[in-house]
């Protein structure tokens, strides 16, 4: 009996830590959307191209001489979370800025020519091969019994965990105690109104694309570290499922993204743990079906107030 | 390459009655020309040495070259023009989506067509009475592996996993049955999603499930992650793989976890002892034999001659018949066909892999 606890134990810790990350990707879509009312769809390539920045500062890092580990990594950390969040602030600036105002569906093909431009772009530059590299911080920690089925925690994933918390930490601070996330918040309010008040909208809005971008240079970091492995098409999928996470906990909600990342990762690993690996997306996307159904905007969402 | 068929069309036209022309279809041009160089410089290689050696029943052969750089469309046109050029035998296509179509018109217009390098199941599985290969099938290496599995390593308990698709899942299927047949439990045998980064979750499962043999269907991104991650879990299982993961790559992404994978590649010909004439022949003309297709399409010529002598004739059926009843000593070894034109055993050797990417033969 305690074998198979063992194992619900090692299950869930899989699960939460994919979904820590798919957390850390849905913030973008949610902010975005609760804020100017779009799905930014070039949000997986914004995680992508992190993902690539870690490996580039890590590799550079190493050629300036910097072996210390923990310089190593928060070096990563900074570095791409800064050039991301340029990539994030330029996103909005050349993509969607100038088509404000119009019908909503020309942000929303702008936003996926924008998502085929950077593909394509880090596929030209860095080739459409796999990157890898070794692994930075191997080993863990073994719960359990030496004999029979013991749930093993590797380093890097207590690492996704803490990170995860404190970016959470952070952002939550920043929107409920800063004079700029009472702007934020504002702006989700009424976008209109809060111009009025003399606020500078647009850089709200531009803020709003920099945090997204720099909580998906953050996952793409940490994922990156833990697979090892990066390529110009990990975005795609990597966005479909932090957006579904996004809707499932209510579209809008950033506690609601959060949830909603983490129930996804543990459904996956759950459904691949006691069920079938093959059936893992299909019983995730049942599961969003069902919410939906049940709670159109989500488990965490504000039902759409018609604003007349 | 011009200069060569100019000269081929040059000979062919000083002695065009005896010749037995041979058309050797393939990319010359093209994103995979490299291949079919491959192709021509081993059908040509045979041409000359059969040519020297007295030629077929008094007639010389004469090689042919047409481009159909790699392109449905194209070699549909080239089929037709080695119709109207009355040439009654074919060394080629290269890719499986050339020689498909093309295969169509030689069948329909009685000309007897040899690939050495299309490895599509499809090709000889319409009843075609015209068509052979000389090279392995990607259906044939589940069996190998199975085999291979079921003899030397004998694990106790396997997991079969697959990438869903056609080439991962119908590789890792045979593997299963023939795991089967021979009383090997499989304990689990399952799909992931090509593409997919975390297979946390897949390898508990293997842990839980206590299996000491992990064959997977599939290509090499999706195996060195799980290699990668079923060494930080401490799976303790030998890895297998077909010739999709039998690459550098496996190792860059795998790192130290891809030591000690097993997986089975096709034979090395211009590495076999035997073949050690021919290799200097090679490289005397300042080629490389140690292309895949190099062999294959020497074999394939070797066999029109070899065929043509048997039957006495060069009716493409009265030599079909020849290559369906008769085996070939060629060098990639002796060959037979199967009532569809596949070679009855075509052998995929299984390789240790290193994680430096060299790799050791462990079978013959």
């Amino acid at each position: 009996m305690p074998d198979s606890l063992y194992y619900f134990v090692q299950q869930l810790l899989n699960g939460l830590t994919v979904g820590s990350t798919y957390a850390l990707i849905a913030i973008g879509y949610t902010m975005v959307y609760g804020i100017i009312g779009m799905i930014n769809f070039a949000h997986g390539e914004v995680y992508m191209i992190g993902s690539y920045i870690a490996f580039i500062s890590i590799a550079a890092l190493a050629m300036f001489g910097i072996e210390f580990l923990p310089l190593m990594i928060i070096g990563t950390f900074i570095i791409s979370m800064i050039v991301t969040s340029a990539y994030g602030y330029s996103i909005e600036r050349v993509a969607y800025r100038p088509l404000r105002g119009g019908n909503r569906l020309i942000p929303l093909i702008s936003a996926i020519g924008m998502s085929i431009f950077l593909q394509n772009l880090v596929r030209l530059a860095q080739g459409s091969r796999d990157i890898a590299m070794p692994n930075l911080i191997p080993g863990g920690i073994n719960i359990g019994p030496p004999e029979g089925f013991s749930a093993t925690l590797s380093y890097m994933q207590m690492i996704i965990f803490a990170v995860t918390l404190i970016s959470m930490t952070l952002l939550t601070l920043f929107i409920t105690r800063s004079r700029m996330g009472r702007a934020c918040r504002a702006c989700a309010e009424d976008l209109k109104m809060t111009n009025l008040l003399g606020i500078n909208t647009n850089g709200i809005i531009a803020l709003t694309f920099v945090i997204g971008a720099a909580l998906a240079a953050v996952a793409g970091v940490l994922l990156g570290m833990y697979y090892g492995v990066v390529n110009p098409y990990i975005g795609f999928m990597a966005g479909l499922k932090a957006f579904t996470a996004a809707v499932l906990g209510g579209i809008g909600s950033i506690p609601g993204a959060v949830l909603g990342g983490l129930l996804l990762g543990v459904t996956e690993a759950m459904t691949a743990g006691y069920f079938s690996s093959e059936y893992k997306d299909v019983v995730a996307f049942s599961l969003l079906i069902l919410v939906l159904l049940f709670r159109p905007s989500g488990i965490l969402g504000r039902p759409e107030v018609e604003k007349v | 390459m011009i200069a060569v068929a100019a000269m081929a069309g040059a000979t062919g036209f000083a002695m065009a009655a005896d010749n037995i022309k041979i058309a050797l279809a393939g990319p010359v041009t093209g994103p995979v020309a490299q291949y079919g160089d491959m192709q021509f410089i081993g059908a040509k290689m045979a041409i000359d040495r059969i040519n020297a050696a007295g030629g077929v029943n008094g007639s010389q052969l004469e090689g042919v070259i047409f481009d159909d750089a790699c392109d449905p469309k194209q070699a549909v046109a080239v089929a037709n023009r080695i119709v109207n050029e009355d040439i009654q035998f074919v060394v080629g296509h290269l890719c499986s989506s050339s020689t498909q179509p093309a295969s169509d018109i030689y069948e329909d217009e009685g000309i007897l067509m040899i690939t050495a390098a299309s490895t599509s199941p499809e090709i000889t599985s319409r009843g075609y009475e015209l068509i052979f290969r000389t090279i392995g099938l990607d259906s044939l290496q589940g069996p190998t592996a199975g085999q291979y599995i079921a003899e030397k390593v004998k694990p106790k308990k396997v997991a079969v996993v697959h990438d869903k698709q056609q080439y991962g899942e119908g590789i890792a299927t045979a593997v299963r049955d023939v795991l089967r047949e021979n009383d090997i439990d499989v304990a689990l045998f399952e799909g992931i999603t090509a593409g997919d980064k975390d297979f946390s979750a897949l390898i508990s499962r293997l842990r839980q499930a206590d299996v000491d043999f992990v064959y997977y269907g599939g290509y090499h991104p999706e195996l060195g992650l799980i290699l990668r991650q079923a060494r930080e879990q401490g799976l303790n299982a030998t890895f297998m793989g077909p010739e999709g993961v039998g690459n550098t790559d496996i190792s860059a992404i795998a790192g130290e976890a891809s030591e000690g994978m097993l997986v089975t590649l096709p034979k090395a010909f211009d590495e076999d002892p035997k073949n050690a004439d021919l290799v200097k022949a090679f490289e005397a003309k300042n080629e490389d034999p140690s292309g895949a297709f190099v062999f294959p399409a020497y074999a394939a010529v070797q066999v029109i001659a070899d065929g043509i002598k048997l039957a006495d004739s060069t009716d493409p059926f009265d030599v079909a018949e020849a290559l369906r009843s008769n085996s070939f000593e060629t060098p990639t070894g002796t060959l037979s066909f199967d009532e569809k034109g596949d070679l009855k055993d075509f052998n995929f050797v299984v390789y240790e892999w290193h994680a430096d990417s060299s790799k050791t033969a462990l079978s013959e």
